[in-house]
């Protein structure tokens, strides 16, 4: 598996008019590895997940995807770069299978019925293929939302709080998919509120504070819930 | 085609499921048509041809800015507009088939409020009526161009719905102008001659728009 970070940032900055939101961020997910980045609210998660995914311009240093400024990626490697977060991106009124099969059309997936039934059937809504979604549960519609962001295979995966909505079914489920996608190389950059990571998934930490990513050793009060490599035991240590 | 495909054909899926926009643009165009008619009390024919072809054009505004701000609602809800800005969709793709999907959902009103407009202003469906159909359809493109870039501004802002009318009206008044007179012109059976000037005003407001549309929809969608 390659080493070479697929995710990295040099001095990244945002500032909204003269409020800073985020300084100097600095990391790097190579193919395979997980990042799980965590502070608290209003820290600035969800804007550097946006900085990443190319919808906002940084107002300071760069972010890059594939090597390539993430806020001018090309068409052919957005393909390959895959964005879940609170909101589900779906249509509330085209039923799931629609759903999937309008992003299968945007992706250019060819033949996609039978990888969409697939996908329907994994997240357990096979049986509410044809249900609108403004009809279904917010934690059905949430795993409508982890098909449609895992439909194209994307090597890269930015998640705002993943496991938000999600029964503990629900979570085992996208613990089994975010592993699946790390084991075929994928790089994953993860927010959460805690810095705690669901058995089974073994992420690095960092946490984000006041637009700051703080290196992990300086914080000795920070626990973080570490899993071991089979996935079997878990116990609280340092981050 | 597959991706502009795609978009178009949900979007009119969304419509036919939900209704919103077309019963929108029809719902105000009655009202609109109704209250000139209340207004200027017109005592049909020919002679009515300038209000007529007026009301139409002004009933075309207010209900084509409404579609507009719904049309691009739907993106906005659960977040579809950033998943769209995330895929490898081309960006300006993405404007023609918000515009064409806006266009189709006009012309629809529009025949329908053409529809009032003849029982209204006691108008013949003849070669008169036949002719205006070439300036509507200009004016249509031009406004869909227009107000799909607009809605993507107003999209953003808090008082977004309010703010389209007040743009998108200001800057069509020069295909309002024209497309009112050429109208007017088909509805008094005036020979084409004198309604060429109006149309190539109406076609150069078309291709302004579509392509400020084309370069400058992926800036004002996406986040700053």
């Amino acid at each position: 598996m390659s080493s070479a970070p697929l995710i990295a940032t040099d001095g990244l900055g945002k500032s909204f008019g003269t409020e800073p939101i985020l300084r100097q961020i600095d990391l790097s997910v190579g193919a395979g590895r997980a990042l799980l980045i965590h502070g608290r609210n209003g820290a600035g998660k969800s804007t550097l997940l946006g900085l990443l995914a190319g919808l906002l311009r940084p107002t300071a240093g760069v972010a890059l995807l594939f090597g390539e400024a993430a806020y001018r990626l090309e068409p052919a490697k957005r393909r390959q770069l895959g964005l879940l977060t609170h909101q589900s991106f779906l249509y509330a009124n085209l039923t799931a299978r629609e759903n999937l099969e309008f992003f299968a059309r945007l992706y250019d997936i060819s033949r996609p019925r039978p990888l969409i039934a697939d996908w329907l059937a994994r997240v357990g809504l096979a049986a509410a293929a044809n249900e609108l979604v403004r009809s279904l549960s917010r934690g059905m519609e949430q795993r409508l939302a982890w098909a449609r962001l895992m439909l194209p295979d994307p090597q890269i995966l930015l998640i705002d709080e993943p496991f938000t909505a999600l029964d503990a079914e629900g979570v085992e489920l996208a613990v089994a998919l975010l592993n699946r996608a790390l084991a075929r190389g994928a790089a994953v950059v993860l927010t959460a509120h805690q810095a705690t990571a669901p058995a089974g998934l073994a992420p690095d930490f960092r946490e984000l504070h006041r637009g700051r990513l703080i290196a992990p050793d300086t914080r000795p009060h920070a626990r973080a819930l570490v899993v071991d490599p089979a996935g079997a035991r878990v116990s609280f240590g340092a981050a | 085609m597959g991706a502009f495909g795609a978009l178009l054909r949900k979007d009119l899926r969304l419509e036919l499921r939900a209704g919103e926009t077309v019963l929108t643009l029809i719902g105000l165009s009655i009202l609109i048509l109704v209250a000139i008619v209340f207004a200027f009390n017109p005592v049909g024919g020919a002679q009515d041809a300038a209000t007529a072809a007026g009301a139409l054009w002004v009933a075309m505004i207010f209900a084509g800015t409404a579609g507009a701000t719904q049309a691009l609602a739907a993106e906005r809800e659960n977040g579809c507009l950033r998943a769209l800005l995330v895929s490898p969709l081309d960006r300006a793709l993405l404007f023609f088939a918000k515009m064409t999907a806006d266009l189709v959902f006009i012309a629809v009103g529009q025949t329908v409020a053409v529809i009032i407009l003849v029982l209204f202003f006691n108008l013949d469906f003849d070669r008169r009526l036949a002719a205006m159909a070439l300036p509507l359809a200009l004016g249509i493109i031009g406004f869909a161009a227009l107000t799909t870039l607009l809605a993507g501004i107003a999209g953003r802002l808090r008082a977004g719905a309010l703010l389209l009318p007040l743009l998108a009206v200001p800057l069509f008044v020069p295909a309002l102008i024209a497309g009112v007179k050429a109208s007017a012109l088909a509805l008094a059976g005036a020979p084409l001659a004198d309604r060429l000037i109006w149309f190539k005003i109406l076609v150069a407001f078309d291709v302004l728009f579509t392509s400020a549309g084309y370069m400058l929809f992926e800036s004002v969608v996406t986040e700053g």
